[in-house]
């Protein structure tokens, strides 16, 4: 609620909030080299050998390359429903 | 034994030239001995900004030809002490001259002066590697824009792996009133992204443009907030410890977001 009121209250995200966030966005992919594209094959794949050992709900699945100060982090949200793995495998 | 120092940014039109010329006058008005370099090959200004273009008469170019002794190619600011301008050639190409060049020219010049400033070109390739080829140290300039800070990121990283680590930032045209009402990153937005240190904030001037026009740089006059801005960082690159003044972005929504955060 106090979220309406401020959006009510600021109208729009000023401009510079705007800018340092896309300024961000842009950096982690100027940084890493990896683009849009490349995240979504990482997912696709990703998502492929989770599969083979958990029931996923896929629509969920989120992958992202974060960035803190000066260092970089690869967070995955992945909802698990189940698991489909009864024994250890075997290697 | 003095140092080089490159001025350097990516983008264009950021005031690389401006801070180059003021720099240096500040820092030979403060007492040092300080040679400004134009490595702006075939678009050379930095001559232009200190008012000394009609009395150029030899360039780095000429000194690497052996055209002229380095000495005679150095221009003497007469209105200050210790402050002399090595032009560039305006006919030639950036790539005429190699890292190497450069990097014996700044050697041979940190042996006589206390500081060797170096106006370097926009972009990322010959021209800038020149320009930073003999720099010991580098003072990136950006303004408080999306495209030229993602540009002097991708500066730092260049210059990093060139071994130049001491690398300090300015801020420049920056518009307290913009900041104010949060239309413009304000300094910590710039150096959270940038993690590098600040060394000053150069505020958007209108005498910038009156001081180019004269030729005469915006720190003789003491009444301008950019030329005071330069001489104190001067003062910094001098060891002095004289803050930065904050510069943050407020009023009613501000103070609000504030008292509902908690
Ligand atoms: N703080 C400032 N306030 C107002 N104008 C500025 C300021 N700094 C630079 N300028 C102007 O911006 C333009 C580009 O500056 P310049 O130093 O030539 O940039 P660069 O060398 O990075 O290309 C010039 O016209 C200059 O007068
Ligand atoms: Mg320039």
């Amino acid at each position: 609620m106090f979220r309406r009121l401020l959006q009510l209250l600021n109208r729009e995200q000023k401009s510079k909030s705007v800018a340092k966030s896309r300024l961000q966005l842009i950096l982690v992919q100027d940084r890493t080299g990896i683009d849009e594209e490349i995240m979504e094959s990482l997912q696709i794949e990703l998502t492929e050998v989770l599969s083979k050992y958990f029931i996923l709900e896929r629509e969920q699945v989120e992958v992202e390359l974060e960035r803190e100060q000066d260092s970089m982090a690869l967070v995955a949200n992945i909802p698990v429903l189940g698991t489909k793995v009864r024994h250890p495998v075997e290697a | 034994m003095g140092k080089v120092i490159v001025v350097t940014s990516g983008k264009g039109g950021v005031g690389k030239s401006t801070s180059t010329a003021n720099l240096g006058t500040a820092l030979a008005v403060l007492g040092k001995k300080v040679a400004v370099v134009d490595a702006d090959v075939g678009l050379r200004n930095l001559d232009v900004i200190m008012g000394l273009e009609s009395r150029v008469v030899y360039t780095s170019m000429d000194v690497l030809e052996g055209v002229c002794e380095l000495e005679q190619a150095l221009v003497k600011d007469r209105r200050t002490k210790d402050l002399y301008l090595l032009a560039a050639s305006q006919k030639n190409n950036k790539s005429d001259i190699q890292p190497e060049q450069m990097k014996k020219l700044c050697l041979e010049l940190k042996e006589t002066h206390d500081y060797v400033l170096v106006d370097s070109p926009a972009g990322i390739e010959q021209g800038f590697q020149n320009a930073a080829a003999g720099a010991d140290d580098a003072l990136v300039v950006t303004t408080p824009e999306v495209a030229a800070v993602r540009d002097a990121d991708r500066i730092i990283g260049l210059l990093q792996n060139m071994a130049i680590n001491n690398l300090v930032l300015i801020i420049n045209r920056l518009s307290p009133e913009m900041v104010k009402t949060g239309d413009m990153m304000e300094p910590t937005d710039i150096i959270d992204i940038l993690s590098i240190d600040l060394i000053g904030v150069i505020p958007e001037d209108k005498e910038i443009v009156v001081s180019t026009n004269r030729g005469m740089p915006t720190t003789y006059n003491h009444k301008s907030d950019a030329g005071q801005a330069y001489k104190r960082i001067a003062q910094r690159l001098e060891g002095e410890d004289i803050p930065i003044p904050e510069f943050k972005s407020g009023g009613f929504a501000g103070w609000v977001g504030k008292l509902f955060k908690g």
